[in-house]
């Protein structure tokens, strides 16, 4: 069905990952879990314990643990459940950041193969495969929701409580400490707060990335 | 001696596997990642955090899992 590898999303995932993205104000992130037949169809996509902001997400170091220890124990091997690492930008930006490329190459570089997917609020995807097998390389895929099996209906309730249970929303700190309100100082406003909000309205903010394109792809 | 052990490094591992007894966890890590840096895992026995002298016993589940998973759109 599909010429050249794809990632592609039951219309469960996609459309949990879409509800997450739209649930608050903050990026998300998860795993995707795939089918025990086809690493490249994600059946689920799950959350673990993460604080977030606005422009940030950071998974709990012992959830991520649990999250493998329960996966494991319902029969599965972390290529179904540990190799496709999603999260969500706000704005229209997918690109993935320095963060996100440092993260993927210190998480993911030893495995086999990896996958990094990023949704943008706007819509917009990024998709990159990384493996080492042969020679290793990476390359961007194309990304699809898949209808060809039977699925069924949303579960918005249950969602709900896994957002609630996983996502911690923390306020943007400054980081120059003098623009912290002290009795010592005149109180004047956080320039930093403008440059955040600037940056999440500019359509075309993009980060130095080498050797990639910027060919946003819309599902 | 045998434990069970989860990693997700190379093609990924859930499995049991014969290791030498009284090994401590140090040396399990060095023989299972030599490539890695333990600040860059969470190791824990039998779902819990141990210490690297830790000795490791028969039917042990051993997780070594990566830490520091995070995004962020600005540096």
């Amino acid at each position: 069905m599909f010429e050249t590898p794809t990632l592609r999303f039951g219309p469960n995932a996609w459309a949990k990952l879409e509800y997450f993205l739209q649930a608050g104000d903050s990026e998300i992130g998860g795993f995707g879990v795939t089918s025990r037949d086809d690493l490249l169809l994600i059946e689920d996509f799950v959350t673990v314990k993460q604080r977030t902001t606005a422009i940030s997400v950071k998974f709990d170091d012992t959830a991520v643990a649990e999250f493998f220890e329960d996966q494991v124990d319902t029969g599965r091997t972390p290529e179904h459940f540990a190799r496709i690492w999603l999260h969500t930008h706000p704005g229209d930006c997918p690109n993935p950041s320095a963060t996100d490329e440092e993260t993927f190459a210190r998480v993911f570089g030893n495995c086999d193969w990896a996958i990094m997917f990023i949704l943008a609020r706007g819509g917009q995807t990024y998709c990159r495969l990384r493996f080492n097998s042969g020679p290793g390389g990476s390359m961007k895929i194309p990304v699809a929701v898949d209808f060809s099996s039977p699925f069924t209906a949303s579960d918005h309730t249950a969602w709900q409580e896994e957002y609630q249970r996983n996502v911690c929303i923390e306020p943007l700190v400054p980081r120059n400490g003098l623009l912290a309100r002290s009795d010592d100082w005149d109180w004047v406003e956080d320039p930093f707060a403008n440059e955040v909000e600037a940056l999440l309205e500019d359509d075309m903010f993009e980060f130095e990335l080498e050797n990639w394109e910027d060919d946003q792809c819309r599902i | 001696m045998r434990v069970l052990f989860i990693n997700n490094d190379g093609a990924g591992f859930a499995d049991h596997i014969e290791i030498e007894p009284n090994m401590p966890v140090a040396k399990f890590f060095a023989q299972k990642l030599p490539h890695g840096r333990p600040e860059d895992y969470l190791i824990r026995v039998n779902r819990q955090p141990v210490s690297r002298d830790q000795i490791l016993h028969e039917g042990d589940r051993v997780t070594i899992t990566p830490t520091k998973i995070e995004g962020a759109i600005v540096s």
